[in-house]
């Protein structure tokens, strides 16, 4: 009887055992792994943006359309030689001699760069379009050509705001029209 | 004596009865059985996908698979599938899109975690994120209720300083690569 016993007792040991061993394969976490290999090369960037001036809404610096951004406008409005007129009153107007007169307004040109070692950059600019007879296109009193980058600096600063002013010049024997010009500015990394 | 003679007889037409039966046609059916069995376990399985949003995979619909961001930079042009979500002034970030499908069998689990870590210390310059979760070389949960067998898209994202090499930026026009480790436990 007590034979019988043991042996009944060690039969559900062994079965509760193969119960709790069911249970802990089930209580496994299943679980599947993987890669994901990434490839990639980084390289020297600089880029030039134009920005609004500080003083910008004052004489001599009207906003600029898009600013913030390597492609804005700026609106000189309609001016003429008699009587000094000018519409924008941000435009900084004036004669200059007996027979020319003069607009002209500021703006901040930004280089920044990334990844790279360079100190400085070298900033120049042209027109797109050759202007009528006896008008001008200047940067900061350097006339601008067709004929290629014309140089304003040597060694600007990165990230800093450097103030340029768009300058246009009209004699007064131009006939009435629109004047339009695309100026790019270029710089380069030294 | 004829009592004798008849049981004789008898025992030989019984006899003969039997070799008669003997003679009959053989039998022409027979049966078998088999025994089949299955051991239906579970698991769950993990695979990289296109997205269609984001750079086409190496070796897609496996675990082991490549995403090549080509070259990068602040500024510049980027490759198809890789945008340039932000720039600062001190870094700017790169991203793609891939999808993770995690497929299960023979489990009650409805959903799965996902876990990530690199595999190796990041480059000099760079930080690695899924989903906006900066990786490092331990495990970082990404997802906790992920669906399976569905592609689920997630953001890769490289986050660069603009510091120039040797000042804490990366090595330019170098390739750079970088392993990542998923894990798909099923909740």
């Amino acid at each position: 009887m007590s034979c019988n016993f043991k042996f009944g007792g060690m039969k559900a040991l062994l079965a509760m055992g193969g119960l709790l061993c069911l249970l802990a394969s089930n209580a496994t976490a299943q679980t599947s792994s993987g890669q994901l290999t990434i490839t990639m090369s980084v390289q020297s960037s600089i880029t030039l943006v134009f920005q609004n001036n500080p003083s910008v809404g004052t004489t001599g610096f009207c906003p600029l359309t898009n600013a913030g951004t390597n492609n804005v406008g700026l609106d000189f409005g309609t001016a003429a030689f008699p009587g000094s007129f000018h519409t924008l009153a941000c435009v900084n107007y004036q004669h200059i001699g007996a027979a020319v007169y003069q607009v002209s307004s500021a703006f901040d040109v930004v280089v920044s760069k990334s990844n790279s070692s360079s100190p400085n950059y070298r900033l120049a600019a042209q027109i797109s379009t050759p202007p009528p007879a006896n008008v001008s296109w200047l940067l900061d009193n350097v006339t601008l050509t067709t004929a290629g980058f014309t140089t304003l600096d040597t060694a600007d600063n990165y990230a800093t705001p450097i103030t340029k002013t768009l300058q246009v010049q009209v004699k007064n024997s131009v006939p009435a029209q629109p004047l339009l010009e695309t100026i790019t500015f270029l710089a380069t990394a030294n | 004596m004829l009592k004798k003679y008849i049981s004789i007889m008898r025992g030989a037409a019984l006899a003969a009865l039997l070799m008669c039966g003997a003679s009959l046609p053989a039998q022409t059916t027979a049966s078998g059985v088999i025994n089949g069995s299955l051991n239906n376990t579970s698991g769950i399985a993990i695979q990289f996908d296109s997205d269609p949003a984001g750079v086409t995979l190496g070796a897609a619909g496996t675990n082991a698979a490549t995403a090549n961001f080509g070259t990068v930079s602040a500024f510049g042009p980027l490759a198809a599938g890789v945008t340039r979500p932000s720039v600062t002034a001190t870094n700017f970030t790169v991203r793609t899109i891939f999808d993770v499908q995690v497929t299960s069998g023979g489990l009650t689990s409805t959903s799965y975690t996902l876990t990530a870590n690199l595999a190796a210390a990041t480059p000099s310059g760079m930080s690695y994120k899924v989903d906006a979760i900066t990786l490092t070389t331990a495990l970082q949960t990404i997802q906790v209720n992920g669906s399976y067998n569905t592609d689920i898209a997630h953001n890769l994202d490289l986050v660069i300083l603009t510091a120039a090499p040797g000042a804490g930026g990366p090595a330019v026009n170098t390739p750079i690569t970088t392993t990542i480790n998923f894990t798909a436990t099923a909740n």
